[in-house]
């Protein structure tokens, strides 16, 4: 096992950010860690690199203990890198920035400069070797940041989101060294994402975080709402959007709900909608996710769908035409 | 104005002429202060890395107490080194007093605070991604330390040459410390006050001219540095 995790909780003053009581990640795959904002992915992922220390509980790395206030910690580093979500490169060239771990690990001039080219040959960024780091564009500094990492000749490759913030191009490419470097190299790549429909097309293995702890699956359409109550007693959730949906809970006043998209169900708009929590939206996006289809509906909101293979090739649904899609009160789960 | 011009005047022959004692004044000056600016740096960078990368009791207390002592006045400091060095004090047997040595060590710590202040601001203004950066690539703790200071590089030769323009221009702990020794420890600033009490203003002028073409220069390349901050 290349991690495990015991009882680790990390704590700022009195705020829990991160209390995964077991987890353990594989060697040599590709694992999407998935959430949302503010689940605890960065922290984890800067523990995971020996950066920052947890605040109780313990970390195994192939099935050493780690101490992350000791003097060996060092030799945990120089075995993990992380690439943050927005990297920073030195103020030099980008030969510079690459060859600064190479030199850290005292390889030759020869050596380091034959390790760059290759590098940048595997970005795709042969031309920049003179280039100033920052003159660079986002996407062109985190493909930098992914060769500097591939300098240190790292067992594991950590990701904060390497795709946040690049443009399509540079999302592809990035995706594509993700698995070159895991298929090549050997190097076990873990990453973090929001995007379940991108963990879903590079991740060998996903792990699913919300509010710092590991969640049986990801939480998606996430909204706020609020709960009314009418005169016979039934309880309403309202979105933001204005929709009113069945539900059964024992809340009232503002709450955060998350729908399941598996449980939900569309239809092309020339039936009519018997099922109460029926709305009408437009169908914006369909992607194939292994055994599943998604279906992306705008109700004023994007919301969501899983559709089963066989149930899809009975629904004859178009992009861009109107649907029904009803989300029964046991798709509402109050967050 | 006659006066000032004709002492003008003669002050320009003066420094045109390469004149023995001038050189030799102006010697001591730039001598002492690249000394002490050069201890200080050495002892005020890292101790203001130090105080900015970490974390410890009475941190705020260390910053109050730095921030005042840039407010210092030379001849208080002129006075405490004086207790310390003067044949009474604790290192009297040293003789250090009235030397150019004397001198380094009341500008040490005349600068000290200087260059460790404002070496906390600029490595305080420094993004944190870099310290994690150098961190995970596999630096240690030095490196690491080393490629914050390159990154704060403009900002914290500022801080030195600013330190430069401090010592060059003092008088208190020159004259106090050195004693304005013809030869051994007179430098621009005690020269010329010595000038001005003999009511001699062409030596004295000579003198100012020279040390504003010093702050000058440092002027120029303290704008020069920060222009290529910008970069």
């Amino acid at each position: 096992m290349l991690y495990e995790i015991k009882n680790l909780v990390k704590q700022y003053d009195d705020r829990v950010v991160l209390g995964l009581p077991h987890a353990s990640l594989p060697s040599g795959k590709i694992i999407g860690l998935l959430g949302p904002n503010g689940a605890g992915k960065t922290t984890l992922l800067e523990i995971l690199a020996f950066l920052l220390a947890p605040t109780l509980g313990e970390v195994f790395y192939q099935s050493s203990k780690v101490h992350h206030h000791e003097s060996n910690i060092l030799a945990f580093r120089q075995k993990v890198v992380l690439v943050q979500q927005k990297p920073i490169l030195f103020s030099t060239t980008v030969f510079k920035n690459i060859e600064f771990p190479l030199k850290i690990r005292k390889q030759n001039r020869i050596d380091r400069k034959r390790i760059i080219e290759d590098l940048l040959r595997l970005v795709g960024m042969q031309g920049f070797k003179d280039a100033k780091a920052h003159h660079l564009s986002g996407g062109e500094t985190q493909r930098i940041a992914i060769a500097q990492a591939l300098a240190c000749s790292p067992e594991v490759i950590l990701m904060d989101e390497p795709t946040a913030s690049v443009d399509v191009e540079n999302q592809i490419i990035i995706e594509r060294i993700i698995r070159e470097i895991n298929k090549d190299k050997g190097i076990s790549v873990i990453f973090t994402t929001h995007d379940m429909i991108q963990a879903t097309r590079v991740a060998d293995e996903t792990m699913f975080l919300y509010e710092g702890r590991i969640a049986e699956s990801i939480h998606e359409n996430i909204f706020s709402g609020f709960i009314e109550t009418d005169e016979t007693g039934q309880k309403y959730c309202v979105l933001l959007n204005q929709k009113k949906f069945q539900v059964q809970t024992d809340r009232n006043g503002p709450v955060r709900i998350s729908i399941k998209p598996n449980l939900l169900t569309i239809r092309p708009v020339t039936e009519h909608p018997f099922e109460s929590n029926t709305y009408q939206g437009r169908l914006l996006q369909l992607t194939h996710e292994r055994n599943r289809i998604r279906a992306l509906v705008d109700m004023d909101m994007p919301i969501s769908v899983l559709i089963p293979p066989l149930v899809f090739a009975t629904l004859s649904l178009k992009l861009g035409e109107e649907v029904f899609l009803t989300c029964p009160p046991e798709s509402f789960e109050f967050l | 104005m006659t006066f000032f011009l004709d002492s003008f005047q003669s002050a320009v022959l003066l420094i045109l002429s390469l004149d023995r004692e001038l050189l030799e004044i102006i010697g001591v000056s730039l001598n002492v202060s690249f000394a002490s600016t050069c201890i200080a740096s050495i002892m005020g960078i890292p101790l203001g890395l130090y105080i900015a990368l970490n974390e410890f009791p009475l941190k705020r207390f260390v910053l109050t107490v730095l921030n005042t002592l840039l407010a210092l006045p030379t001849v208080v400091i002129g006075l405490f080194v004086y207790s310390f060095i003067s044949r009474r004090g604790l290192f009297g047997p040293l003789d250090l007093l009235y030397s150019q040595k004397a001198m380094v060590i009341g500008q040490v710590i005349l600068i000290i605070p200087i260059i460790t202040v404002f070496t906390v601001a600029a490595v305080s203004r420094i993004d944190d991604r870099y310290r994690k950066t150098a961190l995970t690539l596999g630096a240690g703790a030095l490196q690491t330390a080393w490629v914050i200071i390159r990154e704060a590089r403009f900002s914290i030769v500022a801080a030195v040459i600013m330190a430069f323009g401090r010592v060059i221009a003092e008088v208190g702990i020159s004259m106090m410390l050195g004693g304005n020794a013809k030869g051994f420890t007179r430098t621009m600033t005690t020269a010329m006050a010595l000038e001005y009490d003999k009511g001699e203003f062409v030596l004295s002028i000579a003198l100012g001219i020279v040390l504003l073409l010093v702050s000058f220069t440092v002027n120029i390349f303290f704008n020069y540095l920060q222009g290529r901050s910008k970069i």
